[in-house]
């Protein structure tokens, strides 16, 4: 269900819900992923994984099995280049962050439970999974440290740095003093999120071989092709020596963002000269990929009667696991989202991510800003609660505006619509529910958000793109960029086509791969349409331009009269002077006009911000939206039932709607897991939730029928005007589930999950104050 | 991985008693929903399995000598397109109807569920609450066990290894009488049990008879509540009772901590839900 507004009149195949161009494919099986390739001489390859959280690895045997018939090799830490796992974010800027050193494979210190100790390649998986019960290694256990709080106590294990902060953020605006002096109340909460999986469809696969030029070819499933220097820096080889050919991903959500087997895919083929086939089971992916990030988040808010909030006391702290991958840029997205989409003049931040032996935490869908939101909205109830006022009405005298200043200080680049989509979602919840049952009670919940599209501005995004027409006038786009099952190369087609004036079935997208489409960069950050969207616009404006002036010159028109559409070439207001895009094209390549073009868009380029104000600007734009949830929750046992479920975004301009629709629905359904049910529990470091049966994303008959409401401001940094999606419909979902419960029940559940037992333990809690 | 095991496929339950009888003790496998799963993570390492797949005559619902029957081939899936079910063991339907998601109540067989002695099994509770009885088959005989004796320990029953589980019968059911089931899960598709409650019983003259209170995944087997049952039988069961019955059901129980949920929150949801399905039971009969 899908409502779209301001109605599309300008564009004939931009905000179109037109058929992707990957549907067929997916549909008929046709689509090769990286788990389908395979190669004649291939080799199968495991990794061990060290069954313990903190330990010692004392010594290490392989010998027993590079003994066993069928393996081709095993390789343990001494074994590898004394050179370190690629885990720092891909930056053109080589941006660095601090490093802690994870060897490839274990050498001595086990951090983490299931750190990889060693690599098999064998004959078969068969065979490899012997070998792997051949070898012979003794831990010894050394003291862990689990918990981030417990974590920076003087005398802690040291898991690293010198007192396991990895990464520290502050924001500072105003004067929090005065502005909690100012206030007539101020509300001070905690509020707690869990580890969670990405648990893609599609495990962690790839297929790695070196090639006559000595160039290590990997086939596999990730979210950034261009891991590729890293992934040679690693190894030792040079940059041009390694080449990432992507493959449909079947799921990323940030899981696949870091490099996952092909550092291990890298190194056996280059051992064994021969291809090498990784897949990991679904065990391997929930102990292989780094989780979302726990945090643990105080709020401290001023406000006045009126519910004008005077001042916001913000304090995080992060489980970044046992390395530190990109938490620190997690932790730089939760701060800068720590007041939300509201005007927040005098602002204290400070947040910490901090190392455990806890699996290790990375990118996951929302990237930080998601956690911050599940604190912001959650206060702006109780806030309104404490204040006695409505909620959306203390939210509306809050609400940032369009033109104003974000926290960061920097002008906010677009419009903002958070107004229009909290009414909206609030809107379509219509009449509130029966309740089902005499101990259901009904409640509902909103949550807006502001959240990022683009990468980090000192990162010095690029991306490029080339489009070219061939002279039976059908159109080809290359680009690197990795289509992650949101229609990301689809949307690239739809962007050519329109300004070519052809259909989407006229073009075909080559993707993904690192030696001979055009470097467009990651597919994370809510960023591929933005910034990939933009190099493919450019091309194609560049490419019309020059289709145009030769039109123009046969029509004897100026350029500016002609315009292109429906595989034709016309004079506007008099169409019977045309002719068919092909001619057209024929006569360009009869002139030799080039018929292609490469572009690079840039980002907005700037310098770090100021570490000790956190002013300045880290982010290209935001999207702004909002989800609103009703649910009936059973006091008596504590099941929440999620009844209506809709999202409202301002996404700039769709590019095709029903994409859009496919990441609202996808993000209300991994923010309901996120709420209610999704834990990646760990005890001691080793995980207690190993399997699907433990660990519990909502099921179909879990999801009630999502709405989506497309609301279209054409004031994005995107192609025509688009913000991005992706992320953004994610952000709002779990805290507004938090939200409704809490209205529900009357008590509020400050952990996620919302477990069926911590809503009884609250309503207990409640009724314990009460009697 | 699987590990590497021999594989039979007999035709006749004659023929698969008869593999059964071997010294070996292979394993019998059905839809193997439960035992796969096992094998795959290495709980189970069976040398020799016996596929019930092909069996002729496993796979029936039958309505004789007062009783439902059935077969121990029978899926999920069958027990919800049947009238006799529906009518005889309407907390059965509720049973099946939230067990597992639909692709798994297309294979899983009932047998397979009671055989496999898990305390969380969702159709032992409404069973045990009907009074079933399991028919154990073996080469050379044939017993017929009530389903409330039939666990002796965590995942531990009276089979033995060259019986197959043939078929599961009951009484009939009548006016005066209701039958309900509730599965309380963390999610509501494809869910382990937290705490299922399976209420049957009969009202006449007003008084209760005939209560069953069979709760599962709250102990190391599915358990009657007898004393629980004991306090409403011939009672005039109001409000006040109920709860007390319901309170006394949550003392029985012995539930443990687990990934799912606490001891504690298990027996206050037996409290709770026993609570209101013999209230439910008993506002319908009224
Ligand atoms: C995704 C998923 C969801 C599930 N959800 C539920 C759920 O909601 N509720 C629930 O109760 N269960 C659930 N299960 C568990 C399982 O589906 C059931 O217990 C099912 O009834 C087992 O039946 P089966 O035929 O698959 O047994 P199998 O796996 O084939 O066998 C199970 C055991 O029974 C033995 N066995 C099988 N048939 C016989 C026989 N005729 N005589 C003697 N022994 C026999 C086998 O040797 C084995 O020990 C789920 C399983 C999965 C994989």
């Amino acid at each position: 269900m899908t409502q779209q507004s301001p109605a599309n009149v300008e564009f004939r195949q931009v905000g179109k819900a037109l058929t992707r161009t990957d549907a067929p494919g997916k549909t008929t099986g046709r689509t090769p992923y990286a788990g389908d390739y395979a190669m004649p001489g291939m080799l199968h390859a495991k990794v061990l994984r060290a069954p313990a959280a903190s330990a010692r690895l004392k010594r290490i045997d392989a010998s027993k099995a590079r003994a066993l018939e069928g393996v081709a090799c095993v390789l343990t830490g001494p074994d590898l280049p004394d050179r370190l796992a690629p885990t720092d974010i891909p930056g053109q800027t080589g941006q660095k962050r601090m490093d802690t050193g994870q060897p490839i494979l274990v050498r001595d210190r086990v951090r983490y439970f299931g750190e990889p100790l060693a690599l098999i390649a064998a004959e078969t998986r068969d065979i490899a999974e012997k070998a792997m019960e051949l070898i012979d290694y003794e831990l010894e256990p050394v003291p862990g440290v689990y918990d981030p709080e417990a974590a920076l106590r003087p005398g802690a294990p040291i898991v690293q740095g010198k007192d396991n902060v990895v990464a520290s953020q502050k924001m500072r605006k105003g004067d929090i003093g005065k502005g909690f002096a100012a206030a007539d109340l101020i509300v001070e909460s905690t509020y707690t999120s869990q580890f969670i999986e990405h648990a893609f469809l599609e495990p962690e696969v790839g297929l790695a071989w070196v090639d006559e030029n000595e160039v290590i070819n990997i086939r596999v499933a990730t979210q950034v092709i261009e891991h590729f220097r890293g992934i040679a820096d690693a190894i030792g080889v040079p940059h041009n020596k390694v080449r990432i050919r992507g493959a449909m991903v079947g799921g990323g959500f940030g899981g696949k963002e870091d490099v996952t087997v092909e550092t291990y895919l890298a190194v056996l083929a280059k051992h064994t000269m021969r291809p090498v086939r990784l897949e990991f089971t679904r065990e391997d992916s929930f102990l292989g990929h780094g989780k979302r990030h726990p945090f643990r988040m105080t709020y401290k808010t001023g406000v006045k009667k009126d519910g004008t909030i005077t001042a916001l006391e913000v304090r995080m702290l992060a489980d970044a696991g046992a390395y530190v991958f990109l938490s620190p840029y997690v932790l730089l997205y939760a701060a800068v989202a720590a007041p939300g989409p509201y005007r927040v003049d005098n602002l204290f931040v400070d947040g910490k991510a901090v190392a455990t032996n806890n699996m290790f935490t990375s990118a996951f869908r929302g990237f930080g800003g998601a956690q911050a939101c599940i604190a912001y909205e959650q206060q702006m109830d109780e806030v309104a609660a404490a204040l006695g006022m409505d909620r959306i009405e203390f939210r509306r005298r809050n609400y940032l505006k369009t033109g104003e200043m974000l926290a960061t200080g920097v002008p906010i680049q677009s419009a903002v619509w958070t107004e229009e989509c909290v009414d909206r979602a609030m809107a379509a919840l219509g009449a509130p529910s029966e309740a089902p049952h005499p101990a259901a009670r009904i409640g509902r919940g909103v949550a807006a958000y502001q959240q990022s599209y683009g990468r980090i501005t000192w990162l010095h995004d690029t991306s490029e793109c080339w489009v070219g027409v061939e002279v039976d006038g059908t159109v080809v786009v290359r680009s690197g960029v990795t289509d992650i099952g949101a229609g990301q190369i689809s949307a690239l087609g739809q962007i050519a086509a329109e300004l070519l004036g052809v259909g989407l079935d006229d073009v075909v997208i080559y993707n993904s791969d690192s030696a001979v489409t055009p470097l467009a960069g990651t597919t994370t950050a809510t960023r591929a349409l933005y910034m990939t969207g933009n190099a493919c616009r450019m091309a194609a404006a560049t490419l019309r331009e020059r289709l145009v002036e030769r039109a123009a010159a046969s029509f004897g028109v100026a350029p500016g009269d002609v315009d292109m559409a429906g595989n034709r070439a016309f004079v506007i207001g008099r169409p019977d002077t045309s002719m068919p895009f092909v001619d057209l094209v024929k006569l360009c390549a009869a002139d030799g006009v080039h018929r292609s073009e490469l572009a690079i868009f840039r980002a907005p380029f700037t310098d770090p911000i100021d570490p000790e104000t956190g002013q300045g600007q880290v982010h290209p734009d935001y999207t702004y939206g909002a989800h609103a949830v009703e649910v009936a929750v059973d006091i008596e046992t504590g099941e929440v039932t999620v009844l209506k479920s809709i999202g409202a975004h301002d996404v700039g301009q769709a590019i095709n709607p029903a994409a859009v629709e496919g990441q609202i629905e996808g993000g209300a359904a991994q923010g309901q897991g996120y709420a209610l049910s999704e834990e990646m529990l760990y005890e001691e470091g080793r995980l207690v939730t190993p399997s699907f049966s433990e660990y519990l994303m909502p099921t179909s008959m879990d999801m009630p029928l999502v709405q989506s409401i497309i609301l279209e401001s054409r004031s994005g940094l995107g192609p025509f005007g688009a913000k991005g999606i992706g992320e953004p419909s994610l952000t709002p979902v779990a805290p507004a589930i938090a939200n409704a419960v809490a209205d529900a029940i009357g008590t509020r559940v400050f952990e996620l999950p919302i477990t069926p037992e911590r809503v009884v333990n609250a309503i207990g809690e409640k009724q314990g104050v009460q009697t | 991985m699987l590990g590497e095991f021999d594989l039979e496929i007999p035709d006749s339950i004659e023929e698969a008693l008869e593999l059964l009888a071997a010294d070996d003790a292979p394993a019998p496998l059905a839809g193997g929903t439960n035992m796969l799963v096992d094998m795959r993570a290495g709980g189970t390492r069976p040398e020799r399995v016996v596929s019930l797949a092909r069996l002729e005559g496993v796979r029936w619902i039958a309505e004789r000598d007062g009783r439902i029957a059935v077969g121990g081939g029978t899926t999920v899936s069958d027990l919800l397109q049947d009238e006799r079910i529906a009518e005889h063991g309407a907390s059965l339907v509720g049973a099946a109807r939230v067990f597992a998601g639909q692709m798994v109540r297309n294979t899983a067989t009932v047998a397979g569920n009671v055989a496999y002695g898990s305390p969380a099994a969702d159709l032992v509770p409404p069973l045990m609450a009907l009074d079933a009885g399991v028919t154990l088959m073996s080469k050379s005989a044939s017993r017929t066990v009530p389903l409330a004796d039939y666990f002796t320990g965590y995942r531990q029953t009276v089979r033995k290894p060259d019986e197959l589980i043939a078929e599961i019968s009951w009484p009939k059911r009548g006016a005066g009488m209701a039958d309900l089931f509730y599965k309380l899960a963390r999610r509501k598709g494809d869910a382990i049990t937290v705490t299922g409650v399976a209420v049957s019983l009969a009202l006449a003259g007003g008084k209760c008879a005939g209560v069953r209170i069979a709760l599962g995944a709250v102990a190391p087997v599915v358990m009657r509540a007898r004393k629980a049952e004991a306090m409403l039988d011939g009672q005039a069961p109001d409000a006040a009772l109920i709860e007390a019955a319901a309170r006394q059901a949550a003392q029985e129980c012995d539930p443990i901590d687990d990934v799912r949920a606490s001891a504690e929150y298990r027996r206050h949801t037996v409290h709770m839900l026993v609570r209101r399905l013999v209230g439910q039971a008993v506002e319908h009969l009224r």
